[in-house]
Protein backbone atom coordinates (compact mmCIF):
# COMPACT_ATOMS: atom_id res chain seq x y z
CA UNK A 1 0.00 0.00 0.00
CA UNK A 2 1.04 3.53 -0.76
CA UNK A 3 0.71 6.00 1.99
CA UNK A 4 2.03 9.36 2.73
CA UNK A 5 5.33 9.16 4.42
CA UNK A 6 3.18 12.15 6.55
CA UNK A 7 -0.45 13.17 7.48
CA UNK A 8 -3.81 12.67 7.00
CA UNK A 9 -4.57 10.72 3.70
CA UNK A 10 -5.37 13.17 0.97
CA UNK A 11 -8.98 12.93 -0.07
CA UNK A 12 -9.67 11.90 -3.53
CA UNK A 13 -8.19 9.06 -5.39
CA UNK A 14 -10.14 5.95 -4.98
CA UNK A 15 -8.21 4.14 -2.40
CA UNK A 16 -7.38 1.01 -5.05
CA UNK A 17 -5.53 3.26 -7.34
CA UNK A 18 -4.01 4.85 -4.18
CA UNK A 19 -0.45 2.53 -4.76
CA UNK A 20 -0.05 3.42 -8.34
CA UNK A 21 0.39 7.23 -7.35
CA UNK A 22 4.35 6.93 -6.77
CA UNK A 23 4.66 5.01 -9.79
CA UNK A 24 2.93 7.99 -11.64
CA UNK A 25 5.82 10.40 -10.14
CA UNK A 26 8.52 7.77 -11.40
CA UNK A 27 7.20 6.32 -14.86
CA UNK A 28 8.55 8.93 -16.97
CA UNK A 29 11.97 8.67 -15.37
CA UNK A 30 12.14 5.30 -15.07
CA UNK A 31 11.30 4.70 -18.92
CA UNK A 32 13.84 7.50 -20.01
CA UNK A 33 16.86 6.08 -17.69
CA UNK A 34 15.64 2.61 -18.64
CA UNK A 35 15.75 3.24 -22.59
CA UNK A 36 19.05 5.16 -22.54
CA UNK A 37 21.20 3.67 -19.82
CA UNK A 38 20.08 0.51 -18.66
CA UNK A 39 19.15 -1.32 -21.97
CA UNK A 40 22.30 -0.25 -23.25
CA UNK A 41 24.52 -0.85 -20.31
CA UNK A 42 22.80 -4.32 -20.74
CA UNK A 43 23.41 -4.29 -24.11
CA UNK A 44 27.29 -3.97 -23.89
CA UNK A 45 27.18 -6.98 -22.15
CA UNK A 46 25.41 -8.88 -24.23
CA UNK A 47 27.23 -7.57 -27.31
CA UNK A 48 30.75 -8.06 -26.08
CA UNK A 49 29.54 -11.90 -26.33
CA UNK A 50 29.10 -11.77 -30.00
CA UNK A 51 31.05 -10.81 -33.17
CA UNK A 52 29.72 -8.26 -35.02
CA UNK A 53 30.41 -5.45 -37.47
CA UNK A 54 27.98 -3.05 -36.24
CA UNK A 55 26.45 -2.98 -39.54
CA UNK A 56 22.89 -5.42 -40.44
CA UNK A 57 21.97 -6.58 -37.35
CA UNK A 58 21.51 -10.42 -38.76
CA UNK A 59 25.41 -10.56 -38.93
CA UNK A 60 25.87 -10.37 -35.21
CA UNK A 61 27.33 -14.29 -33.75
CA UNK A 62 27.58 -15.59 -30.52
CA UNK A 63 30.97 -15.78 -29.88
CA UNK A 64 31.25 -16.65 -26.10
CA UNK A 65 33.99 -15.07 -24.17
CA UNK A 66 36.29 -14.95 -27.06
CA UNK A 67 36.45 -11.20 -27.20
CA UNK A 68 37.56 -11.05 -23.94
CA UNK A 69 39.94 -13.69 -24.52
CA UNK A 70 41.22 -11.55 -27.64
CA UNK A 71 41.26 -8.31 -25.62
CA UNK A 72 43.47 -9.93 -22.59
CA UNK A 73 45.66 -11.74 -25.30
CA UNK A 74 46.02 -8.46 -27.17
CA UNK A 75 49.64 -6.61 -27.24
CA UNK A 76 47.37 -3.00 -28.02
CA UNK A 77 44.81 -3.39 -25.14
CA UNK A 78 47.37 -4.64 -22.59
CA UNK A 79 49.83 -1.81 -23.78
CA UNK A 80 46.75 0.07 -22.85
CA UNK A 81 45.87 -0.98 -19.71
CA UNK A 82 49.66 -0.29 -18.68
CA UNK A 83 49.69 3.27 -20.03
CA UNK A 84 46.27 3.41 -17.48
CA UNK A 85 48.13 2.48 -15.13
CA UNK A 86 51.38 4.28 -15.81
CA UNK A 87 48.79 7.40 -15.57
CA UNK A 88 48.21 6.87 -11.74
CA UNK A 89 50.97 8.61 -10.02
CA UNK A 90 49.88 11.70 -12.17
CA UNK A 91 46.34 11.54 -12.05
CA UNK A 92 45.74 10.18 -8.74
CA UNK A 93 48.78 10.88 -6.39
CA UNK A 94 49.84 14.20 -7.78
CA UNK A 95 46.99 16.12 -7.51
CA UNK A 96 46.20 15.00 -3.79
CA UNK A 97 49.50 16.02 -2.67
CA UNK A 98 49.60 18.96 -4.21
CA UNK A 99 46.07 19.72 -2.81
CA UNK A 100 47.08 18.20 1.36
CA UNK A 101 50.01 20.30 1.64
CA UNK A 102 48.63 23.65 1.28
CA UNK A 103 45.26 22.82 2.70
CA UNK A 104 46.72 21.18 5.61
CA UNK A 105 48.94 24.45 5.93
CA UNK A 106 45.93 26.75 5.68
CA UNK A 107 44.00 25.09 8.13
CA UNK A 108 46.96 24.46 10.63
CA UNK A 109 48.61 28.04 10.38
CA UNK A 110 44.65 29.16 10.60
CA UNK A 111 45.15 31.20 8.03
CA UNK A 112 42.70 33.42 6.62
CA UNK A 113 41.17 33.67 3.23
CA UNK A 114 41.97 30.06 2.36
CA UNK A 115 38.92 29.49 1.27
CA UNK A 116 38.98 32.42 -1.04
CA UNK A 117 41.62 31.08 -2.95
CA UNK A 118 39.42 27.96 -4.07
CA UNK A 119 38.03 29.64 -6.74
CA UNK A 120 41.09 30.42 -8.88
CA UNK A 121 42.03 26.52 -8.31
CA UNK A 122 38.71 25.04 -8.65
CA UNK A 123 38.54 26.33 -12.40
CA UNK A 124 40.26 23.53 -14.39
CA UNK A 125 38.13 21.58 -12.78
CA UNK A 126 35.27 22.22 -14.02
CA UNK A 127 36.12 23.37 -17.59
CA UNK A 128 36.11 20.80 -20.35
CA UNK A 129 39.00 17.86 -21.22
CA UNK A 130 38.80 19.62 -25.25
CA UNK A 131 39.44 22.92 -24.10
CA UNK A 132 42.45 21.45 -21.58
CA UNK A 133 43.80 19.67 -23.96
CA UNK A 134 43.59 22.35 -26.97
CA UNK A 135 45.00 25.12 -24.61
CA UNK A 136 47.79 22.62 -23.16
CA UNK A 137 48.36 21.42 -26.83
CA UNK A 138 48.99 24.83 -27.84
CA UNK A 139 51.57 25.36 -24.77
CA UNK A 140 53.71 22.56 -25.00
CA UNK A 141 53.95 22.82 -28.41
CA UNK A 142 57.41 22.17 -29.81
CA UNK A 143 57.24 25.47 -33.15
CA UNK A 144 54.62 28.09 -31.60
CA UNK A 145 54.66 26.99 -28.16
CA UNK A 146 55.14 29.24 -25.27
CA UNK A 147 57.18 26.64 -22.87
CA UNK A 148 59.68 25.83 -25.57
CA UNK A 149 60.76 29.57 -26.17
CA UNK A 150 61.32 30.06 -22.73
CA UNK A 151 63.13 27.14 -22.71
CA UNK A 152 65.36 27.89 -25.77
CA UNK A 153 66.03 31.53 -24.17
CA UNK A 154 67.51 30.11 -20.98
CA UNK A 155 69.59 28.17 -23.35
CA UNK A 156 68.51 24.68 -24.14
CA UNK A 157 69.29 24.64 -27.37
CA UNK A 158 66.89 21.64 -28.32
CA UNK A 159 63.65 20.69 -25.75
CA UNK A 160 61.40 17.58 -25.55
CA UNK A 161 58.79 17.70 -28.02
CA UNK A 162 56.80 17.02 -25.03
CA UNK A 163 53.27 15.35 -26.21
CA UNK A 164 55.24 14.10 -29.75
CA UNK A 165 57.95 12.68 -27.44
CA UNK A 166 57.95 8.65 -27.40
CA UNK A 167 59.78 8.89 -23.50
CA UNK A 168 57.70 12.49 -22.76
CA UNK A 169 54.43 12.01 -23.91
CA UNK A 170 52.77 10.02 -21.38
CA UNK A 171 54.21 12.04 -18.23
CA UNK A 172 53.27 15.12 -20.13
CA UNK A 173 49.67 13.72 -20.51
CA UNK A 174 49.63 13.17 -16.86
CA UNK A 175 50.87 16.41 -15.85
CA UNK A 176 48.04 17.86 -17.64
CA UNK A 177 45.59 15.82 -16.05
CA UNK A 178 47.63 16.80 -12.43
CA UNK A 179 47.24 20.11 -13.49
CA UNK A 180 43.28 19.82 -13.92
CA UNK A 181 42.70 18.59 -10.63
CA UNK A 182 44.85 19.34 -8.23
CA UNK A 183 42.70 22.35 -7.11
CA UNK A 184 39.60 19.99 -7.06
CA UNK A 185 41.64 17.82 -4.47
CA UNK A 186 42.80 21.12 -2.27
CA UNK A 187 38.53 22.32 -1.97
CA UNK A 188 37.48 19.09 -1.10
CA UNK A 189 40.57 18.47 1.86
CA UNK A 190 39.84 22.20 2.84
CA UNK A 191 36.27 21.16 3.66
CA UNK A 192 37.04 18.38 5.24
CA UNK A 193 39.30 19.98 7.48
CA UNK A 194 36.91 22.45 8.86
CA UNK A 195 34.79 19.00 10.25
CA UNK A 196 37.94 18.38 12.93
CA UNK A 197 37.02 19.48 16.10
CA UNK A 198 39.40 22.55 17.13
CA UNK A 199 40.27 20.62 20.64
CA UNK A 200 42.07 17.98 18.96
CA UNK A 201 44.43 20.44 17.73
CA UNK A 202 44.51 21.94 20.95
CA UNK A 203 45.38 18.96 22.94
CA UNK A 204 47.82 18.01 19.94
CA UNK A 205 49.49 21.61 20.82
CA UNK A 206 49.00 20.87 24.95
CA UNK A 207 51.09 17.98 24.48
CA UNK A 208 54.14 19.71 22.53
CA UNK A 209 52.93 18.96 19.03
CA UNK A 210 54.92 20.52 16.22
CA UNK A 211 53.17 21.06 12.62
CA UNK A 212 54.47 17.88 11.44
CA UNK A 213 52.98 15.64 14.74
CA UNK A 214 49.74 17.97 14.25
CA UNK A 215 49.95 17.13 10.63
CA UNK A 216 50.43 13.06 11.36
CA UNK A 217 48.36 13.04 14.44
CA UNK A 218 45.39 14.79 13.52
CA UNK A 219 45.24 16.13 10.37
CA UNK A 220 45.80 13.03 8.35
CA UNK A 221 43.55 10.74 10.55
CA UNK A 222 40.67 12.97 10.70
CA UNK A 223 40.48 13.32 6.98
CA UNK A 224 40.39 9.87 6.27
CA UNK A 225 36.98 9.67 4.20
CA UNK A 226 37.97 12.79 1.91
CA UNK A 227 41.61 11.26 1.18
CA UNK A 228 39.47 8.09 0.22
CA UNK A 229 37.03 9.82 -1.85
CA UNK A 230 39.67 11.88 -3.42
CA UNK A 231 42.38 9.26 -4.09
CA UNK A 232 39.12 6.99 -5.44
CA UNK A 233 37.72 9.92 -7.94
CA UNK A 234 41.35 10.88 -9.05
CA UNK A 235 41.87 6.80 -9.55
CA UNK A 236 38.73 6.62 -11.66
CA UNK A 237 39.56 9.44 -13.97
CA UNK A 238 43.02 8.26 -14.31
CA UNK A 239 41.30 4.72 -15.69
CA UNK A 240 38.14 6.52 -17.65
CA UNK A 241 41.09 8.67 -18.95
CA UNK A 242 40.04 10.26 -23.04
CA UNK A 243 38.89 13.90 -22.97
CA UNK A 244 42.40 15.28 -23.06
CA UNK A 245 44.33 12.47 -24.44
CA UNK A 246 42.07 12.15 -27.72
CA UNK A 247 43.07 16.31 -28.09
CA UNK A 248 46.69 16.44 -27.26
CA UNK A 249 47.94 13.30 -28.40
CA UNK A 250 45.70 10.93 -29.85
CA UNK A 251 47.02 7.99 -28.21
CA UNK A 252 50.51 8.72 -29.49
CA UNK A 253 52.93 9.06 -30.95
CA UNK A 254 53.31 5.50 -31.78
CA UNK A 255 51.25 3.70 -28.62
CA UNK A 256 52.76 5.74 -26.14
CA UNK A 257 49.78 7.25 -25.05
CA UNK A 258 47.45 4.55 -25.93
CA UNK A 259 44.84 4.32 -23.26
CA UNK A 260 41.43 2.00 -22.75
CA UNK A 261 38.47 3.94 -23.69
CA UNK A 262 40.02 5.33 -26.48
CA UNK A 263 40.88 1.96 -27.58
CA UNK A 264 37.47 1.12 -26.91
CA UNK A 265 36.31 3.79 -29.28
CA UNK A 266 39.03 2.98 -31.74
CA UNK A 267 37.96 -0.73 -31.80
CA UNK A 268 34.30 -0.24 -31.86
CA UNK A 269 33.51 2.60 -34.17
CA UNK A 270 36.97 2.81 -36.19
CA UNK A 271 37.55 -0.55 -36.60
CA UNK A 272 33.75 -1.50 -36.74
CA UNK A 273 34.12 -4.55 -34.41
CA UNK A 274 31.30 -4.01 -32.03
CA UNK A 275 31.38 -6.57 -29.91
CA UNK A 276 35.30 -6.68 -28.99
CA UNK A 277 34.81 -2.87 -28.13
CA UNK A 278 31.87 -3.82 -26.39
CA UNK A 279 34.22 -6.53 -24.13
CA UNK A 280 36.74 -4.02 -23.87
CA UNK A 281 34.09 -1.27 -22.34
CA UNK A 282 33.30 -4.26 -19.63
CA UNK A 283 37.08 -4.75 -19.18
CA UNK A 284 37.18 -0.85 -18.49
CA UNK A 285 34.43 -1.08 -16.26
CA UNK A 286 35.10 -3.77 -14.46
CA UNK A 287 38.38 -2.54 -13.59
CA UNK A 288 37.33 1.00 -12.65
CA UNK A 289 35.08 -0.60 -10.17
CA UNK A 290 37.52 -3.09 -8.63
CA UNK A 291 40.31 -0.52 -8.22
CA UNK A 292 37.82 2.03 -6.79
CA UNK A 293 36.24 -0.03 -4.14
CA UNK A 294 40.25 -1.34 -3.35
CA UNK A 295 40.99 2.16 -2.71
CA UNK A 296 37.69 3.06 -0.49
CA UNK A 297 38.54 0.38 1.17
CA UNK A 298 42.03 0.42 1.88
CA UNK A 299 41.89 4.17 2.50
CA UNK A 300 38.80 3.85 4.64
CA UNK A 301 40.62 1.25 6.88
CA UNK A 302 44.01 2.11 7.15
CA UNK A 303 44.23 4.69 9.57
CA UNK A 304 40.59 3.78 10.94
CA UNK B 1 54.55 35.75 10.08
CA UNK B 2 57.38 34.60 8.07
CA UNK B 3 55.56 31.27 7.64
CA UNK B 4 52.43 32.74 6.90
CA UNK B 5 53.97 35.07 4.21
CA UNK B 6 55.18 32.02 2.57
CA UNK B 7 52.22 30.16 2.91
CA UNK B 8 50.09 32.68 1.54
CA UNK B 9 52.80 32.43 -1.45
CA UNK B 10 52.32 29.01 -2.14
CA UNK B 11 48.41 29.58 -2.22
CA UNK B 12 48.51 32.31 -4.81
CA UNK B 13 51.31 30.28 -6.78
CA UNK B 14 48.84 27.33 -6.84
CA UNK B 15 45.68 29.51 -7.79
CA UNK B 16 48.12 31.21 -10.22
CA UNK B 17 49.35 28.08 -11.82
CA UNK B 18 45.64 26.68 -12.47
CA UNK B 19 44.55 30.39 -14.07
CA UNK B 20 47.19 31.29 -16.13
CA UNK B 21 46.25 29.01 -19.29
CA UNK B 22 42.96 30.62 -19.22
CA UNK B 23 44.84 34.12 -19.21
CA UNK B 24 46.82 33.32 -21.81
CA UNK B 25 44.25 32.04 -24.30
CA UNK B 26 42.29 35.00 -23.79
CA UNK B 27 45.25 37.09 -24.27
CA UNK B 28 46.05 35.40 -27.30
CA UNK B 29 42.70 35.51 -28.99
CA UNK B 30 43.04 39.29 -29.10
CA UNK B 31 46.17 38.91 -30.85
CA UNK B 32 47.90 39.04 -34.64
CA UNK B 33 49.98 35.98 -35.08
CA UNK B 34 53.16 37.86 -34.93
CA UNK B 35 51.92 40.09 -31.85
CA UNK B 36 51.66 36.30 -30.26
CA UNK B 37 55.37 35.28 -31.27
CA UNK B 38 56.40 38.04 -29.11
CA UNK B 39 55.00 37.26 -25.83
CA UNK B 40 52.41 35.67 -24.79
CA UNK B 41 51.82 37.34 -22.04
CA UNK B 42 51.81 40.78 -23.28
CA UNK B 43 48.91 43.19 -23.95
CA UNK B 44 47.72 43.20 -27.62
CA UNK B 45 47.99 46.55 -29.51
CA UNK B 46 44.74 46.51 -30.62
CA UNK B 47 42.39 44.04 -29.11
CA UNK B 48 41.74 41.97 -32.73
CA UNK B 49 38.27 41.15 -32.50
CA UNK B 50 38.11 39.70 -35.91
CA UNK B 51 39.46 36.55 -34.62
CA UNK B 52 36.27 36.05 -32.92
CA UNK B 53 34.44 36.98 -35.61
CA UNK B 54 36.29 34.80 -37.96
CA UNK B 55 36.12 31.80 -35.24
CA UNK B 56 32.43 32.41 -35.25
CA UNK B 57 31.28 32.63 -39.14
CA UNK B 58 34.20 30.83 -40.55
CA UNK B 59 35.11 28.57 -37.87
CA UNK B 60 31.20 27.70 -37.52
CA UNK B 61 31.42 28.44 -33.78
CA UNK B 62 28.12 30.57 -34.14
CA UNK B 63 26.49 27.15 -35.31
CA UNK B 64 28.27 24.86 -32.34
CA UNK B 65 27.32 27.33 -29.99
CA UNK B 66 23.70 27.36 -30.78
CA UNK B 67 24.13 23.46 -30.51
CA UNK B 68 25.69 23.36 -27.30
CA UNK B 69 23.01 26.17 -25.81
CA UNK B 70 20.01 24.15 -27.17
CA UNK B 71 21.10 20.99 -26.39
CA UNK B 72 22.27 22.33 -22.44
CA UNK B 73 18.75 23.72 -22.68
CA UNK B 74 17.20 20.47 -23.93
CA UNK B 75 19.15 18.36 -21.20
CA UNK B 76 18.83 20.79 -18.11
CA UNK B 77 15.26 21.54 -17.90
CA UNK B 78 13.49 18.54 -18.36
CA UNK B 79 16.31 16.45 -16.22
CA UNK B 80 15.10 19.24 -13.27
CA UNK B 81 11.79 18.08 -13.92
CA UNK B 82 12.07 14.57 -13.98
CA UNK B 83 14.52 14.32 -10.97
CA UNK B 84 11.82 16.59 -9.04
CA UNK B 85 9.19 13.83 -9.76
CA UNK B 86 11.14 10.93 -8.98
CA UNK B 87 13.02 12.47 -6.07
CA UNK B 88 9.52 13.51 -4.75
CA UNK B 89 8.21 9.32 -4.93
CA UNK B 90 10.73 8.33 -3.12
CA UNK B 91 10.71 11.38 -0.14
CA UNK B 92 7.02 11.53 0.06
CA UNK B 93 5.71 7.80 -0.72
CA UNK B 94 6.22 4.48 1.14
CA UNK B 95 5.58 2.30 -1.12
CA UNK B 96 6.16 -1.73 -2.52
CA UNK B 97 9.40 -1.65 -4.65
CA UNK B 98 10.74 1.36 -3.64
CA UNK B 99 13.80 0.51 -2.28
CA UNK B 100 14.10 -1.44 -5.66
CA UNK B 101 13.27 0.68 -7.86
CA UNK B 102 15.83 3.67 -6.01
CA UNK B 103 18.95 1.38 -6.38
CA UNK B 104 17.87 0.66 -9.60
CA UNK B 105 17.83 4.62 -10.84
CA UNK B 106 20.83 5.54 -8.76
CA UNK B 107 22.99 2.84 -10.88
CA UNK B 108 23.66 5.22 -13.31
CA UNK B 109 25.76 6.71 -10.30
CA UNK B 110 28.14 3.99 -11.29
CA UNK B 111 27.63 3.22 -14.73
CA UNK B 112 29.92 5.65 -16.68
CA UNK B 113 28.91 6.60 -20.53
CA UNK B 114 31.98 3.83 -21.92
CA UNK B 115 30.22 1.19 -20.21
CA UNK B 116 27.25 1.87 -22.86
CA UNK B 117 28.15 3.85 -25.51
CA UNK B 118 28.94 1.02 -27.96
CA UNK B 119 25.22 0.17 -27.59
CA UNK B 120 24.05 2.98 -27.27
CA UNK B 121 24.93 4.22 -30.83
CA UNK B 122 23.81 1.38 -32.00
CA UNK B 123 19.87 2.08 -30.16
CA UNK B 124 19.88 5.58 -31.19
CA UNK B 125 20.88 4.43 -35.03
CA UNK B 126 17.89 1.86 -34.75
CA UNK B 127 15.35 4.83 -33.64
CA UNK B 128 16.87 7.32 -36.02
CA UNK B 129 18.29 10.01 -33.95
CA UNK B 130 22.08 9.62 -35.49
CA UNK B 131 23.20 13.07 -36.39
CA UNK B 132 21.03 14.73 -34.44
CA UNK B 133 20.52 16.97 -31.16
CA UNK B 134 17.06 14.90 -29.88
CA UNK B 135 20.54 11.83 -30.15
CA UNK B 136 22.52 14.36 -27.05
CA UNK B 137 19.95 15.36 -25.59
CA UNK B 138 17.58 12.07 -24.36
CA UNK B 139 20.52 10.13 -23.19
CA UNK B 140 21.94 12.61 -21.33
CA UNK B 141 18.70 13.33 -19.82
CA UNK B 142 19.07 9.65 -18.77
CA UNK B 143 22.56 10.09 -17.20
CA UNK B 144 21.33 13.18 -15.44
CA UNK B 145 18.44 11.59 -13.58
CA UNK B 146 20.90 9.09 -11.30
CA UNK B 147 22.34 12.30 -9.53
CA UNK B 148 18.93 14.65 -9.60
CA UNK B 149 16.81 11.52 -7.85
CA UNK B 150 19.46 11.38 -4.92
CA UNK B 151 19.81 15.09 -4.45
CA UNK B 152 16.05 16.27 -5.19
CA UNK B 153 14.90 13.20 -2.34
CA UNK B 154 17.85 14.21 -0.18
CA UNK B 155 16.22 17.92 -0.78
CA UNK B 156 12.35 16.60 -0.19
CA UNK B 157 13.26 14.88 3.26
CA UNK B 158 14.95 18.39 4.74
CA UNK B 159 11.91 20.11 4.41
CA UNK B 160 9.89 19.96 7.94
CA UNK B 161 7.65 17.02 8.21
CA UNK B 162 4.91 19.99 9.60
CA UNK B 163 5.30 21.96 6.51
CA UNK B 164 4.13 18.87 4.21
CA UNK B 165 1.44 18.48 6.56
CA UNK B 166 0.36 21.30 6.66
CA UNK B 167 -0.25 21.15 2.71
CA UNK B 168 -2.11 18.25 3.32
CA UNK B 169 -4.71 19.34 5.97
CA UNK B 170 -4.77 22.41 3.12
CA UNK B 171 -6.20 19.46 1.21
CA UNK B 172 -4.02 19.80 -1.30
CA UNK B 173 -3.11 16.67 -3.45
CA UNK B 174 0.10 15.71 -3.41
CA UNK B 175 0.80 17.18 -7.21
CA UNK B 176 -0.25 20.34 -5.91
CA UNK B 177 2.01 20.05 -2.96
CA UNK B 178 4.87 19.26 -4.79
CA UNK B 179 4.66 22.77 -6.93
CA UNK B 180 3.26 25.09 -4.41
CA UNK B 181 4.99 23.96 -1.06
CA UNK B 182 7.80 21.52 -1.91
CA UNK B 183 9.45 22.54 -4.77
CA UNK B 184 9.92 26.39 -4.74
CA UNK B 185 11.17 25.29 -0.77
CA UNK B 186 13.97 22.60 -2.67
CA UNK B 187 15.19 25.66 -4.82
CA UNK B 188 18.84 25.41 -3.38
CA UNK B 189 19.04 22.02 -4.22
CA UNK B 190 17.03 22.47 -7.64
CA UNK B 191 20.19 25.67 -8.15
CA UNK B 192 22.41 22.87 -7.16
CA UNK B 193 21.75 20.04 -9.60
CA UNK B 194 20.70 22.24 -12.75
CA UNK B 195 24.09 23.35 -12.19
CA UNK B 196 25.73 20.31 -12.37
CA UNK B 197 23.81 19.25 -15.43
CA UNK B 198 25.16 22.08 -17.27
CA UNK B 199 28.33 21.84 -16.86
CA UNK B 200 27.99 17.99 -17.76
CA UNK B 201 26.31 18.39 -20.68
CA UNK B 202 28.97 21.77 -21.74
CA UNK B 203 31.92 19.63 -21.19
CA UNK B 204 30.45 15.92 -22.52
CA UNK B 205 32.84 15.38 -25.51
CA UNK B 206 32.70 11.15 -25.86
CA UNK B 207 28.62 11.36 -26.98
CA UNK B 208 28.52 13.87 -29.18
CA UNK B 209 31.91 12.61 -30.81
CA UNK B 210 30.53 8.89 -31.35
CA UNK B 211 26.94 9.96 -32.46
CA UNK B 212 27.16 13.01 -34.77
CA UNK B 213 29.41 13.13 -37.06
CA UNK B 214 27.38 15.59 -39.31
CA UNK B 215 29.48 18.94 -38.31
CA UNK B 216 25.73 20.29 -38.64
CA UNK B 217 25.22 18.82 -35.37
CA UNK B 218 28.31 19.13 -33.60
CA UNK B 219 28.65 21.09 -30.36
CA UNK B 220 31.19 23.30 -28.78
CA UNK B 221 33.54 20.77 -27.66
CA UNK B 222 33.78 18.67 -30.95
CA UNK B 223 33.91 21.69 -33.11
CA UNK B 224 36.71 23.04 -31.34
CA UNK B 225 38.70 18.99 -31.50
CA UNK B 226 38.07 19.41 -35.77
CA UNK B 227 38.77 23.31 -35.53
CA UNK B 228 42.23 22.64 -33.75
CA UNK B 229 43.05 20.04 -36.56
CA UNK B 230 42.00 22.27 -39.39
CA UNK B 231 43.69 26.01 -37.91
CA UNK B 232 46.94 24.04 -36.16
CA UNK B 233 49.20 26.79 -37.04
CA UNK B 234 46.32 29.56 -36.36
CA UNK B 235 46.57 30.04 -32.49
CA UNK B 236 45.21 33.70 -31.86
CA UNK B 237 41.74 31.82 -33.75
CA UNK B 238 42.15 29.18 -31.77
CA UNK B 239 41.90 30.44 -28.97
CA UNK B 240 39.39 32.49 -29.77
CA UNK B 241 37.20 29.50 -30.21
CA UNK B 242 38.63 28.25 -26.78
CA UNK B 243 37.36 31.53 -24.83
CA UNK B 244 34.28 30.93 -26.59
CA UNK B 245 33.52 27.72 -25.09
CA UNK B 246 34.98 28.27 -21.10
CA UNK B 247 33.71 32.14 -21.14
CA UNK B 248 30.08 31.02 -20.16
CA UNK B 249 31.25 28.32 -17.67
CA UNK B 250 33.57 31.13 -15.99
CA UNK B 251 30.43 33.58 -16.17
CA UNK B 252 28.59 30.78 -14.24
CA UNK B 253 31.40 29.74 -11.78
CA UNK B 254 31.62 33.53 -10.71
CA UNK B 255 27.83 33.79 -10.15
CA UNK B 256 27.18 30.36 -8.78
CA UNK B 257 30.61 29.74 -7.26
CA UNK B 258 29.94 28.24 -3.48
CA UNK B 259 26.78 26.14 -4.83
CA UNK B 260 29.01 24.78 -7.57
CA UNK B 261 31.39 23.65 -5.92
CA UNK B 262 29.20 22.03 -2.61
CA UNK B 263 27.77 20.37 -5.93
CA UNK B 264 30.93 18.83 -7.44
CA UNK B 265 32.12 17.74 -4.09
CA UNK B 266 28.84 16.11 -3.54
CA UNK B 267 28.48 14.63 -6.80
CA UNK B 268 31.92 13.54 -7.30
CA UNK B 269 30.85 10.18 -6.47
CA UNK B 270 29.13 10.40 -10.30
CA UNK B 271 32.88 11.07 -12.11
Amino acid sequence: MATPVTGAESGSAPARLRHLEPWLYLLPGLLIFTAFMAIPTAGTIILSLTDWNGISWNTAIFNGLANYQRALESVQFRTAFWNNLKLIPFFVLLPALIGLIPAAIVHQLRLRGGRWFQAGLFLPYIMPGVLIGVVWAWILNPIFGPVNKVLKQLGWASPPTWLGDFIWALPTVGFIGAWAAYGFCYVVFLAGLQKIPNDQYEAARIDGAGMWQEFTGVTLPGLRGEIAVVLSINLINALRAFDVIKTTTDGGPGTETQVMALYMINSAFGANQAGYGAAIAVLLSVITLVGSMLILRFAGERNG
Amino acid sequence: MVRKILAYTLLLLGAAIAILPFVVTILASLKTAPELAKGIFSLPNEAQWQNYEKAWTQGHFGRFFGNSIIVAVGVVVPSIFLSTLTGYAFARFRFRGSNIAFTYLLLGLVIPLQAMVVPLYYVLREIGLLDSLVGLILPQIAMSLSFGTLLMRQGFLSVPNDVMEASIVDGANSWQSLWQVMFPLSRPMVGTIGLMFFIWTWNEFMLPLVVNVNPKYHTLPVGLMYFQDRWTANIPLIAAGATIIFLPIIAIFLIFQRQLIEGITQGAVKG
